[in-house]
């Protein structure tokens, strides 16, 4: 209270002022009244009056003093002096506030990045209830990723009660024909309970309902904000239109707001899935998502589950798949936080990043607080001035703090100014896989921790000169030609070893980013062909109902392009190399060599082609053939396997002409009695199916025409569906391939068909390790700057010394000392510090090096070569850093020396 | 730097404004002087450098009130007024101006 009304008084001065003024005037009307009753004329009456009032300016500056004269206006009067010294050390200031300004917009924005990507990445209300619904298998060996099938989702939104809402989806590729051109959409088919998991409602019309989501209901769609405005011109009467989506009429009912892009940024639109519990447990073809009643703890949800698992063959009795894909592989709920699934650990990478350029700012804060000692040693006689006229500790402390005040304040403008040009460099370049990355702006959060940086920074450059004993107290100790305490070198050195280690820190972090990622470019991918092109064509079911026609059309498409000048070679396959699982992945039997009970089943990813594909992607084939187009069109039962399959289901033993088969249930009679067996002609080297760095996993690639298909669904677990394939088109050495020639021969084959997904292998490459780069030029732009920064550091400290110094060397060199002497004391001293901040800056990069492990690619955190090189980095930089300043030492005429003393 | 150059000085002088008012009722500042001139029979005089920072203080603390008034004479003038809490600080200072001019006196009676 007492401080507002003293804030009042500042403000309310002019009117105190014209008061006053009114009030003296009267003062002086009845001075004059009262002089002229006792005789005086009107003109000496107003002159005694005058003489006996005294001067007004003075009474009214003393009565504004009265009321107005506190801490805060003499905190206000301290930083006008401030800045006028401030102004007068142009050089100082300018370096203090651009370093301070350059960390502190580093620090805003990756705080940007992280407040956004990783404390708030869902844009959902109350988000930290909604779960991911996976699933794990001990029989597999499977931690988790197995994900949801239909049984599960009716067994949860039944009976969990841990659960206030489950829902399940699927994504898949649609092609939408309307008036313009066909178009493949990115569609997500959910249960129609995923808005209310949610809690996002449609921002046009309305999202879908349990009667639309019944098998035979006409067919509704809800698109999404994008597809909105790119398709339809933002035009609200999009609202009731009907059309063509997989072949499907399909009437457009609602529009997502701009934000929703559940469940990643490439959906386009959501439909019903259209099922019934009737259809039975099915297989794991679903994401699952769930939230949680309030207060309800992940283990409770998990242990719930659990049990719900355990009753499925009751709940569905005589499914095979509720014993075989339940308690037969001993599922269990691996349930997660949704937001650790969408986050995935591009989190660890920012927190690490967040953390350096932390150290950065504190760098550049011990740079600051060098050149502020430097300026605080040249005010000795101004400070023992101020004491020995009674300034308290207080008034010294509000002396210093309104100097750092300042800077800091100007470093935290400019700071945010920069800041917000870093975070829209970030977001134009910053990787499409982390979540909401578009959505990060400089807001209000993100600021208000750049002040506090700001406001800790100056706090902290303030208490430094304030932060030692044997502070001289009066006038006579500060002596001419003294050198500063010992204390302060000994502070002063203590800062510039700091620097040195968290320099030190930081370029280990980067270089073993960077030995990182060369590995990680460098990686055998097990296939090649660069320039390949590579598009995705969906047969719509409705036209191409069964999986002979589709096998067809998909051969007619890769011979028509086959054709085509400059191209060398085409193919087609269910799912690239780090392009996912494609949704098909099985457990396998080996034919003649049961497992033995007890062990895990062996699972592999599914993936089936048109002949030439290996060719076509330069997939090395290390024994045996490949699969050939008269195995497409005689429907050979043979597959291809990668080195993991052979070696995790035949060890040493050759796997060729073995025989496996999909695992499924197996009917009592007829032609799904037995498995199909299938024969092993050929291994191909492993690819990677979603990271570079994971490791290798069983894969089997089968010709289309023994795949999946609309006439044999999922369930029937023969292979995966050739209705959607991507096709891999490889050009003739030096020559680029024209994407209207493609087209327009995709066209001539059928020319309802949309060309989707178009890009280079290399972009696919590129995109798998964006994060990766991203994290990596990031961390090596804060190694960098934390080095740059401590080298000037060790600069500046070491000229310094050598200033301070020079009648000593003056003497020295008088008496005889040779230059080279000079020269290798000063740079021995400057590097006896930097030896003992590598030392500490090498322990801690040791210790710290477990946190950056998970990012490293066959790296070790420890690597030796690593720390070796930067090591001698920074102590060549270092070298170089005090050499200059030694070799001006001994440069110092030792009579200039003497003289100027 | 201190609020006041000499503390008990100026509370005296508080005492005295305070007084005045409290017997007089609103005056302005003119008036206060010279009613403190006329009623110490001319031995204390109040200088205007010293009363307007007093008033000013005062009037800010809530002791007292100030408003614009015409006199009798027709001159626009400030009057001041005593408020509630002026009246309390009245009675507490009063009390501690007597208890020291009590202790003072034993100090120079005894000493």
């Amino acid at each position: 209270m007492r401080l507002l009304r003293r804030m009042a008084n500042i403000f309310s001065r002019s009117r105190r002022d014209q008061d006053l003024q009114d009030e003296f005037a009267a003062h002086l009307a009845f001075l004059e009244e009262s002089e002229q009753a006792s005789g005086r004329s009107p003109d000496e009456a107003r002159r005694a009056a005058r003489l006996r009032f005294g001067n007004p300016v003075s009474h009214r500056e003393n009565a504004v003093d009265a009321v107005t004269s506190t801490s805060i206006e003499r905190m206000g009067k301290e930083s006008a002096f401030a800045l006028r010294r401030l102004v007068r050390a142009p050089v100082f200031t300018t370096t203090a506030v651009v370093t301070l300004a350059l960390a502190i917009a580093a620090n805003i924005a990756i705080f940007a990045v992280v407040y956004r990507v990783i404390l708030n990445p869902l844009p959902y209300d109350d988000a930290g209830r909604l779960i991911a619904l996976d699933h794990g298998a001990h029989a597999l060996n499977f931690p988790a990723g197995i994900g949801m099938s239909r049984g599960l989702y009716y067994q949860y939104a039944l009976r969990a009660r841990t659960i206030e809402a489950v829902a399940v989806y699927v994504s898949e590729d649609l092609t939408l024909v309307d008036d313009g051109a066909p178009e493949r959409l990115h569609v997500v088919r959910a249960t129609p309970t995923l808005g209310a998991v949610l809690r996002r409602a449609p921002a046009l019309g309305r999202w879908f309902t349990d009667a639309e989501a019944v098998p035979g209901a006409a067919r509704v769609a809800v698109i999404s904000h994008g597809l909105w405005t790119r398709r339809f011109g933002a035009d609200a009467r999009v609202l009731g239109r009907v059309v063509s989506l997989g072949g499907s009429p399909t009437s457009i009912v609602g529009v997502m707001p701009a934000d929703f892009t559940f469940p990643d940024a490439r959906v386009d639109a959501w439909q019903p899935e259209q099922m019934t519990q009737a259809m039975g447990f099915g297989i794991f073809a679903y994401v699952g998502v769930a939230r949680l009643r309030a207060g309800v703890s992940l283990a409770d949800v998990r242990a719930e589950l659990n049990a719900l698992i355990a009753d499925l063959p009751h709940a569905f009795p005589g499914d095979p798949f509720a014993e075989g894909n339940g308690p037969g592989i001993k599922l269990f709920s691996a349930a997660i936080p949704l937001k650790d699934v969408v986050v995935g650990n591009a989190g660890r990478g920012l927190w690490i990043l967040l953390a350096s350029v932390l150290f950065v700012l504190g760098i550049a804060s011990a740079n600051v607080a060098n050149l502020f000692l430097v300026r605080c040693e040249a005010r000795q006689r101004e400070i023992a001035v101020r004491r020995a006229l009674g300034a308290g500790r207080t008034d010294i402390a509000r002396y210093f703090f309104s100097e750092t005040a300042i800077l800091a304040a100007a470093a935290a403008i400019f700071g945010v100014a920069g800041a917000g040009v870093a975070v829209r460099l970030l977001v134009a370049d910053g990787p499409a896989n982390l979540p909401r990355m578009q959505e990060i702006r400089l807001d209000s959060v993100s600021i208000a921790y750049g002040v506090v940086l700001a406001v800790l920074a100056a706090v902290g450059l303030a208490a430094i000169p304030l932060w030692r004993r044997g502070s001289p107290t009066a006038l006579q100790e500060i002596g001419r030609g003294n050198t500063p305490s010992a204390e302060r070198q000994r502070l002063r050195k203590l800062l510039i070893a700091g620097q040195v280690a968290i320099a030190l820190v930081l370029l280990v972090a980067s270089g073993l980013l960077v030995r990182s990622f060369q590995r990680l470019r460098a990686a055998d991918l097990g296939f090649g062909g660069t320039s390949t092109l590579t598009l995705s064509i969906g047969l719509p079911e409705t036209t191409y109902p069964t999986r002979a026609a589709a096998v067809s059309t998909h051969q007619a498409i890769v011979d028509r392009l086959s054709s085509l000048p400059g191209i060398a070679s085409t193919a087609a396959t269910t799912c690239l190399p780090l392009a996912g699982g494609c949704g098909f992945g099985n457990t396998v039997l080996v034919k003649d060599h049961p497992s033995p009970a007890g062990t895990p089943l062996p699972v592999a990813v599914f993936r089936a082609v048109s002949g030439g594909y290996f060719e076509a992607i330069a997939m090395r084939l290390v024994q045996g053939r490949a699969l050939t187009r008269s195995d497409v069109d005689r429907r050979e039962p043979v597959v291809v396997v990668n080195q993991a399959f052979a070696s995790r289901l035949f060890g040493n033993s050759s796997a060729i002409d073995r025989y496996i088969a999909s695992n499924r249930p197996l009917a009592k009679s007829g032609p799904n009695a037995s498995p199909t067996w299938l024969q092993i002609v050929g291994i191909v080297a492993d690819t990677p199916i979603v990271a570079i760095n994971e490791p290798p996993f069983p894969q089997l690639f089968m010709p289309m025409s023994i795949a999946g298909g609309p006439d044999f669904p999922l369930p029937s677990l023969v292979g995966p569906s050739v209705s959607v394939m991507t096709f891999v088109i490889r050009p003739r050495p030096g020559l680029t391939i024209d994407l209207t020639t493609v087209r327009d021969a995709v066209a001539s084959v059928d020319s309802t068909l949309a060309v989707a997904q178009v890009e280079t292998m290399q972009a696919i490459v590129d995109r798998a390790s964006a994060t990766a780069a991203f994290t990596m030029v990031l961390i090596a732009i804060a190694g960098i700057a934390a080095v740059t920064l401590g080298v000037i550091g060790i600069y500046g400290v070491m000229s310094y010394a050598v200033s301070l110094r020079t009648s000593e060397i003056g003497v020295r060199l008088a008496l005889g000392a040779a230059p080279s002497l000079i020269r290798s004391m000063i740079v021995r001293q400057g590097l006896s510090i930097v030896v003992a901040g590598i030392g500490t800056g090498t322990a801690m990069a040791l210790l710290s090096g477990r946190a950056l492990t998970p990012l490293l690619y066959r790296v070790s955190a420890r690597d030796p070569a690593v720390f070796a090189e930067t090591i001698g980095l920074v102590l060549g930089v270092s070298l170089l850093a005090c050499w200059l300043p030694a070799r001006r030492a001994a440069r110092i005429s030792p009579l200039d020396a003497l003289r100027a003393d | 730097m201190p609020r006041h150059s000499n503390d008990r000085l100026q509370g005296t002088l508080d005492l005295l404004i305070l007084n005045t008012l409290a017997r007089g009722g609103a005056q302005h500042g003119y008036a206060i002087a010279q009613r403190i001139h006329q009623a110490t029979d001319d031995s204390l005089r109040i200088e205007e450098g010293s009363l307007y920072p007093a008033l000013q203080k005062m009037t800010a603390e809530k002791w007292l009130r100030a408003e614009w008034r015409v006199t009798s004479t027709g001159r626009r003038a400030r009057f001041y007024s005593l408020t509630p809490e002026g009246r309390r600080q009245l009675a507490q200072q009063e009390e501690r101006w007597f208890a020291i001019i009590a202790a003072v006196n034993k100090a120079l009676r005894f000493a």
